[in-house]
């Protein structure tokens, strides 16, 4: 496994790729700390505005966006180059072709998400640290189901990009808003479940709009644990290129 | 003493060893001791002293396709192909878009057949994860990692082949293919001869029994043609299977002991390359020929042994027929000079690998 995780890693870790990884997981730090810099002591509408600024910026755009730019690269780049059969002509597990894939997005963009959401919750809700706690276990909760799901894309499909930017826009930031019954299968409504399930008090404004903490934990074990299964069974079946 | 022998388990070559320790010590099995992970087990013949029984033996074949086909759509890239290949160096022949390449790769396993089935070592190839160990794979298309020096590259492959002592095995398959000074050079700055090579490295690394190898001399120079087969000749003569696809008949020709010869999507003719050959020079072939004086020159060439016919085509150049076209290249100059014909012009009009391998289908 850890020549494929290096592999992927050194693959993935492109200049470009993550220079706009950090310029977007910038945008929350940068909006808590005006949001904490004009706000008085204890005004209320501080935990407001954090809680709608993780919600709205960082779990329902960035977050997922990022894991896409990523996640669908993990296979992309190598069945559009044809170097797969390097690595399906070993004598090596697809399970553990696939898994090292997944933790390497998930090592290169989850600390960055986790260290944006954790910081603009310092600021913005006076070093809180249960908070940040929540915030952090419900980020790479969110992270690891999307990069589960965006790695599967990656393998099946060549505009995984365009189809995982267009299920994020309307599934999980319109219809995942408006509709409660689709909060259950949303990774959105999951990572959402995990952080107010962890610090209600805290994020007691999204009280509201989250569905239970032990369905939004079992969920987002669930779509991990399905999609990572549908991404070896694919690898196993496919023409590789 | 180490045996001389294969693993039935992984394939390995020379690596069975007499178990030293725990209940099969040295009496009644080898162990495999290649691979930490193999541990197969070869039965000992003590009373006869004869060596176990390899798995794969000389009447089976190594390859075994039946009956196989493959199809995109409605493009069908493979139709009813069957063969079987066996130990020592086989030519896939065939003109680009034949099919050649999508047979390897059923064989390889990378594709699963649309109908047929393919056994490699006894064993279907796809999802056959096991298999590879004993397998060598080298594929048309020359994408490495260009960030990876060759000798991490191949290093890459010796550690997913799990083999130790890696550092030996790397400097090994690297010194076989003679590209030691420039290992640990980015791929990316390689020649893509010196790329072929390396990827050729990456395939041996693991000693395997059975080698497929998709067009392998593509960008390489003279030189190290020659160097590869003189490789794969050694390479053979211990035991091997060596499938090597190519759309160059020369290439093959002094390689391979039998080809297979592909032609849209089927098997045109199977069997050892003299028999092959014998049909190509049997072959007719046609030469233009411009001159001064065409229906003088015509007049002197029909009475020529060489000459099968001439026809005089609109722009008044001759069209030869031939079945002996090196007797009459050599004869044209002479005649022409002989009969104070000006020569212009002399060329062969269907040289293609088509041309020849349509030819034989027809037979």
């Amino acid at each position: 496994m850890g020549p494929i995780f290096r592999l992927s890693l050194h693959q993935l870790a492109k200049r470009r790729r993550l220079l706009l990884i950090l310029l977007l997981a910038t945008l929350p730090v940068a909006l808590a700390a005006a949001i904490s810099a004009f706000a008085g002591e204890g005004e209320s509408y501080k935990a407001d505005l954090i809680n709608n600024l993780l919600d709205a910026m960082l779990i329902a755009a960035i977050m997922p966006i990022v894991t896409i730019a990523l996640a669908t690269r993990a296979f992309g780049d190598e069945l559009e180059d044809r170097t797969l059969s390097y690595l399906v002509l070993k004598p090596v597990r697809r399970s553990l072709i696939v898994l090292p894939k997944l933790l390497s997005s998930i090592v290169i963009c989850g600390p960055l998400l986790i260290a944006s959401g954790a910081v603009a919750t310092l600021f913005a809700l006076d070093g809180s640290g249960q908070a940040v706690v929540a915030v952090g276990v419900a980020l790479f909760a969110g992270v690891v189901a999307y990069a589960a799901i965006f790695t599967w894309a990656g393998l099946i499909s060549t505009h995984a990009l365009s189809f995982g930017l267009i299920y994020v826009f309307l599934w999980e930031g319109v219809l995942s808003t408006f509709l409660g019954g689709v909060r259950y299968l949303s990774v959105r409504g999951y990572t959402l479940a995990i952080l107010h399930g962890m610090d209600e008090k805290s994020f007691e404004v999204l009280g509201q709009r989250v569905i239970e903490f032990p369905a939004g934990i079992v969920g987002a074990a669930a779509v991990t644990i399905v999609f990572f299964l549908l991404t070896v069974r694919r690898l196993r079946r496919m023409d590789v290129p | 003493m180490p045996e001389d022998i294969k693993c039935p388990k992984c394939g390995s070559k020379t690596v069975v060893k007499a178990a030293k320790r725990g209940p099969n010590a040295g009496r009644s099995f080898h162990v495999c001791t290649r691979y930490p992970e193999c541990k197969g087990k070869v039965a000992i013949r003590e009373q006869s002293g004869q060596s176990p029984t390899p798995q794969t033996t000389k009447t089976e074949p190594t390859i075994d396709v039946r009956g196989i086909s493959k199809w995109f759509g409605s493009v069908v890239a493979v139709n009813d192909v069957s063969l079987q290949v066996y130990p020592g160096i086989t030519g896939l022949l065939g003109p680009n878009g034949a099919g050649k390449t999508t047979l390897l790769r059923m064989i390889a396993g990378l594709t699963k057949p649309s109908e047929g089935e393919v056994s490699l070592l006894g064993k279907p190839p796809h999802d056959n994860f096991r298999l590879h160990r004993r397998v060598g794979f080298m594929s048309e298309h020359e994408a490495v990692y260009g960030f990876y020096t060759g000798r991490e590259f191949v290093k890459l492959v010796a550690r997913l082949h799990g083999l130790t002592p890696l550092a030996s095995a790397v400097d090994r398959a690297i010194e076989t293919i003679g590209l030691t000074d420039v290992q640990n050079r980015p791929l990316d700055t390689y020649s893509r001869g010196m790329r072929q090579r390396m990827r050729m490295a990456a395939t041996l690394v693991h000693d395997p029994e059975v080698l497929l190898l998709d067009e392998p001399l593509n960008g390489t120079d003279p030189r190290q043609r020659i160097e590869f087969q003189d490789l794969m000749r050694r390479l053979a003569s211990e035991g091997r299977t060596i499938l090597i696809s190519s759309h160059i008949l020369e290439e093959v020709e002094t390689l391979a002991e039998r080809i297979l010869l592909m032609v849209s999507g089927k098997l045109a003719a199977a069997g050892d390359f003299h028999t092959i050959r014998v049909k190509l020079d049997e072959r007719p072939y046609r030469v233009r020929i411009v001159v001064g004086n065409p229906r003088s020159m015509a007049s002197a060439l029909v009475k020529m042994d060489a000459v099968d016919s001439v026809t005089v085509d609109p722009d008044g150049a001759l069209v030869v027929l031939s079945r002996n076209v090196y007797a009459l290249q050599r004869s044209v100059p002479r005649l022409a000079q002989e009969q104070k014909i000006r020569l212009l012009r002399m060329e062969p009009l269907d040289e293609s690998l088509e041309s020849v391998f349509s030819y034989i289908v027809e037979r």
